[in-house]
């Protein structure tokens, strides 16, 4: 009897771990599909002019395009590293239940806002009310604000999740709270962090709709200047090219989203490769 | 005698690095930099918690006109119309007006913004927590960097992109295959029953969502089991369980708090999803959908598509009633944090009676 | 953030003055998704021979296009609708036309996509309105005889924009002026509120009415004529539409010169005139002015001097009116009459 109920408990196991890898191939088969779809369109139309030329109407080439994109990015990664980490370190550290649930609220509402609206409030605010017309600071405003929960959020669970007598032990060697923080916490939960960053990248590079209203779109290289001056982006191309009736200008847009998910490949590679050296290297006890 | 030194001697080695970075960090030591430390992270924490604020705001105050001009109609009218532009005069109503013929009804979109995002979860909570024990226990170490890399990518992959392949391979496939063969012989399920329409819909809307926040969950799903449930995976199959049980009664409980964070960031990107679910949704107007397959629309997308418009009205109330949806947006995810704040500390009063 | 966004702003406003000191002029251009193919070409050219300015161009939509031009944030605001009488009590704004375009009405009827089929507004109206929903109703067998019995009997689809759009400005005005029960219904307008069809799609751009319409047997769509060449690689048909004298005409060279033929001589000194429906017996009933709305009174006297250059340039038969660039699209360039009307309203411009 009990035998019995083993064996159909082995075979249940086994059926379930079935399931979870059959589920792991289907989203990566879909991931596949995607990734085909997008490429096969779009190895065609790379040419190496695409990368050295700026976009000429509704030909020409992306450099303008990825140079923002990255302009963008990097420039919103770095609002939001100041700050994103603080928060998640001040939650953890240092505040006590009631403001850290506050907060906790308000980021977990912040995920919720869609991005079109992130986008329309700064469009009206800043681009319109302040008078700063399409520009750097304001898309790279509007990303950061896009990105902020997904770095709050992994580095508030990464830093909750730190081994407590990993702190203590700090403690107990006198150290006070924001040097153990600094020290201990922080490296400990570095590839819970980079997960949060990779994802926020991942969304910010992949982000159309507020950019339209913040960035605006230029067919020249970014001029560095922070306002009165728009940025172009790779993901205009596909959303806009894409509507042109010319098939020049569909490659282009193929060869766009075939960009996009080359840089997410290559960042997410390169993050990730980091994160599994540097968890086996810190995470041995 | 430092502390360092007073470590020492209490045993652990000068070598570890907990003593190593520790001895880096000593600057911080000192009162006014912990001070200015704490008010420093304190500052940001404000920041990050006044961006919602401040968006919040904003959008009541630039939607008041039409909170006050629409009224209930705004929860519970069906009829979207941003008026005649072309027409002559207006309407009033409390003290605001409109174009004529104009009526603000969102309960269609709200709708459609529920169900698609339940649909989307019903599928991607379950799929999500296998990929992650699949990757956590079943994917050998070697590959694993591998699919952890493919898994994220997924996350990386742009919404426009989606919606492309959403709408160039997925709702041709539901419209011409997978709806006239349900309707047809599955047809005695309301889920399934009436018109198989083109394929753009709740189904492909809920798919791609699905497709979107799966990533996301696995990413920190993985995560949180390799921190918090490794040894009690270890201690359950020591105690004689099968893997799956395991997995069932040691690691599913263990991991809770961190799944039902996880689920809440999916649904609120699920209820936020715009550009994808534009793409393939079908745009429903004054109109609900009689099954699964047939067109809905939601509180995003109806946002980015209809803002274009709402801009050509004089009267400026179509686009005050658009910030008026992002502002039921926003409350609907206010009210789901709320309960699924509710159930946490239920579930973690319930688990300390025990 | 709060001190990047600080320094931010002093670096903005330093670039800012020590910009306009020397670099060239930069125009803005946004709007209609319909007239940014052909305002991409045009610039394309203009910028080699005009160093000295700068175009940026964007498609975004004709409504934005209207609200960055009256914020200053754009130069040109690219629109397919004109102005309505309400916007312009608020804004004296510029409606420039530089080209005529047109709408054709396609369906995806396996076995008669090689036919163009004879629709009519009220035929339209009815089928978009949920009255007409198959194929096979007599309603429109009875506009098509030949064909009676080859109309299958399938449920319609019908396919409208789901975004704010030039294209269904000008759709719902063919049904308004010629289905009384539209006009006191849904009227018209860049976005309306559809009556409700059970089987109905709404789908983003042309591209998204395009690809539903070509997926989707037994839909029907209206999409822009920059389109035409794609619905037909696609093997999608496109009907015959019933004009104002009753006669049932395809969108041809003729048919759209003949309908703006009729109506240039009523439009007004601001321009400002629908041509959907016009008179005449061979004129197409959907064609429209795509316009330029541009603020008469620009920042700086420079800029003016350039935007007066390049409208009036865009306009000219040897510049951006030549077959080269209209052709791609399938525009037809502004009768005489009106090239006149606009270079007076360009030469406003300061």
């Amino acid at each position: 009897m009990i035998l019995r109920r083993r064996r159909r408990a082995a075979i249940a196991s086994k059926l379930w771990w079935g399931a979870s890898l059959l589920a792991l191939f289907a989203v990566i088969a879909v991931l596949l599909s995607i990734f085909w779809f997008v490429a096969a369109r779009g190895f065609p139309a790379l040419r190496p002019a695409i990368l050295t030329t700026v976009t000429a109407g509704t030909s020409g080439g992306l450099l303008n395009a990825i140079a923002g994109t990255f302009l963008l990015v990097i420039s919103g990664m770095v609002m939001v590293a100041i700050v994103g980490l603080g928060t998640a370190v001040w939650m953890v550290e240092f505040a006590s239940s009631r403001p850290r649930a506050l907060v906790r609220f308000a980021i977990d509402v912040l995920f919720g806002v869609p991005s079109i609206v992130v986008g329309y409030s700064l469009y009206v605010a800043l681009v319109e009310g302040l008078g700063w017309g399409f520009s750097l600071v304001a898309g790279a405003l509007a990303l950061a604000i896009i990105m902020l929960p997904y770095v709050v959020r992994n580095a508030d669970l990464a830093l909750s999740a730190v081994p407590r007598d990993l702190r203590e032990a700090a403690i107990a060697l006198g150290a006070r709270q924001a040097t153990a923080a600094v020290s201990v916490a922080l490296p400990w939960a570095v590839p819970g962090i980079l997960t949060g960053f990779l994802i926020a990248t991942g969304i910010a590079v992949g982000e159309t709709a507020p950019l339209i209203y913040t960035a605006g779109w230029s067919n020249f290289l970014p001029s560095f200047a922070p306002t009165h001056s728009p940025v172009g982006y790779l993901t205009y191309v596909v959303w806009t090219f894409i509507s042109l009736p010319f098939t020049a200008s569909h490659e282009l847009a193929y060869a766009a989203a075939v960009l996009l998910m080359l840089i997410i490949f290559v960042t997410n590679l390169a993050s990730r490769t980091f994160v599994e050296y540097y968890a086996q290297k810190t995470h041995r006890r | 005698m430092t502390s360092i030194e007073r470590g020492r001697r209490s045993g652990v080695s000068p070598e570890d690095p907990l003593v190593k970075g520790l001895a880096r960090a000593w600057g911080l030591q000192r009162p006014w930099a912990q001070l200015i430390f704490k008010l420093g992270t304190g500052t940001t924490a404000v920041l990050s918690a006044l961006v919602v604020v401040l968006i919040c705001v904003f959008l009541t105050v630039f939607a008041w006109p039409a909170i006050r001009f629409n009224g209930w109609n705004i929860l519970t009218g069906t009829i979207w119309n941003i008026g005649n532009q072309y027409g002559s005069g207006s309407i009033t109503h409390n003290g605001y007006s409109a174009e004529p013929g104009a009526q603000f009804g969102g309960l269609v979109f709200i709708f459609g913004t529920l169900a698609t995002a339940t649909v989307a979860m019903i599928a991607a909570v379950p799929l999500a927590f296998l990929v992650s024990v699949a990757l956590v226990y079943r994917v050998p170490a070697r590959i694993r960097p591998l699919a952890n890399a493919l898994v994220e990518l997924m996350a990386g992959v742009p919404s426009v992109v989606y919606g492309l392949w959403g709408m160039v391979v997925l709702v041709p496939w539901i419209g011409t295959k997978l709806a006239p063969a349900a309707t047809a012989h599955l047809g005695f399920l309301p889920i399934f029953h009436g018109d198989a329409g083109s394929g753009n819909g709740l189904l492909a809307a809920s798919t791609i969502i699905a497709l979107m926040v799966i990533p996301i969950m696995v990413a920190t799903i993985r995560d949180v089991i390799n921190a918090q449930a490794t040894s009690v995976y270890e201690a359950s199959m020591a105690l004689g369980s099968t893997s799956w049980q395991a997995v069932t009664r040691a690691v599913l409980p263990s991991v809770r708090n961190g799944m039902i964070a996880a689920i809440m960031v999916a649904f609120g990107r699920a209820l936020g999803e715009t550009m994808a679910v534009l793409m393939v949704c079908g745009a429903a107007i004054n109109t609900y959908p009689q099954n699964i397959f047939q067109s809905v629309n939601t509180l995003a997308a109806v946002i980015v598509s209809q803002l274009e418009s709402a801009l050509t009205d004089s009267s400026g109330m179509a686009q005050r009633s658009l910030a008026e949806l992002a502002v039921v947006l926003f409350a609907i995810t206010v009210v789901l944090n709320m309960l699924a704040r509710g159930i946490l500390r239920g579930a973690d009063r319930s688990q300390e009676a025990q | 953030m709060r001190k990047s966004l600080i320094t931010a702003v002093a670096m903005g406003l330093v670039l800012a003055t020590a910009s306009t000191a020397f670099a060239a002029t930069r125009m803005l251009e946004t709007g209609s998704t319909l007239l940014y193919p052909l305002v991409n070409l045009w610039v394309a050219t203009y910028q080699k021979e005009h160093r000295n300015v700068q175009i940026t161009t964007q498609g975004t939509g004709s409504g934005t296009g209207i609200s960055e031009a009256i914020a200053g944030v754009a130069q040109i605001g690219a629109s397919d609708a004109y102005m309505s009488n309400g916007q312009m009590k608020q804004h004296r704004m510029l409606n420039i036309p530089l080209a005529i375009s047109a709408q054709q009405i396609n369906y995806n009827i396996p076995g008669l996509n090689n036919v163009h089929l004879n629709l009519s507004g009220p035929v339209l109206a009815g089928i978009y309105s949920g009255r007409i929903t198959y194929w096979n109703d007599n309603a429109i067998k009875a506009l098509n005889r030949a064909y009676a019995s080859r109309l299958p009997h399938k449920v319609i689809i019908p396919i409208h924009r789901s975004d704010g759009s030039g294209d269904t400005f000008i759709f719902s005005q063919y049904l308004s002026f010629s289905t009384p029960s539209w006009k006191n219904g849904p009227a018209y307008g860049t976005t309306i509120s559809w009556p409700t069809v059970q089987t109905a799609v709404g789908a983003n751009g042309n591209p998204g009415m395009l690809q539903t319409c070509k997926a989707t047997p037994y839909s029907i769509a209206y999409i822009g004529v920059s389109f035409l060449n794609e619905t037909n690689k696609a093997g999608l048909g496109y009907a015959r539409l019933k004009n104002r004298a009753g006669r049932f005409v395809l969108p041809t060279t003729q048919t759209v010169n003949a309908a703006a033929a009729t109506l240039v001589s009523r439009t007004p000194r601001d321009e400002r005139i629908s041509l959907v429906f016009a008179p005449g017996a061979n004129s197409y009933p959907i064609i429209n002015y795509e316009y330029a709305i541009v603020n008469p009174k620009q920042a700086n006297p420079a800029t003016a001097k350039e935007l007066r250059e390049f409208l009036n340039w865009a306009i000219d038969g040897n510049g951006g009116q030549k077959p080269y660039y209209l052709d791609q699209v399938h525009f037809r360039p502004l009768p005489a009459s009106i090239v006149k009307l606009s270079r007076s309203q360009i030469a406003s411009i300061s």
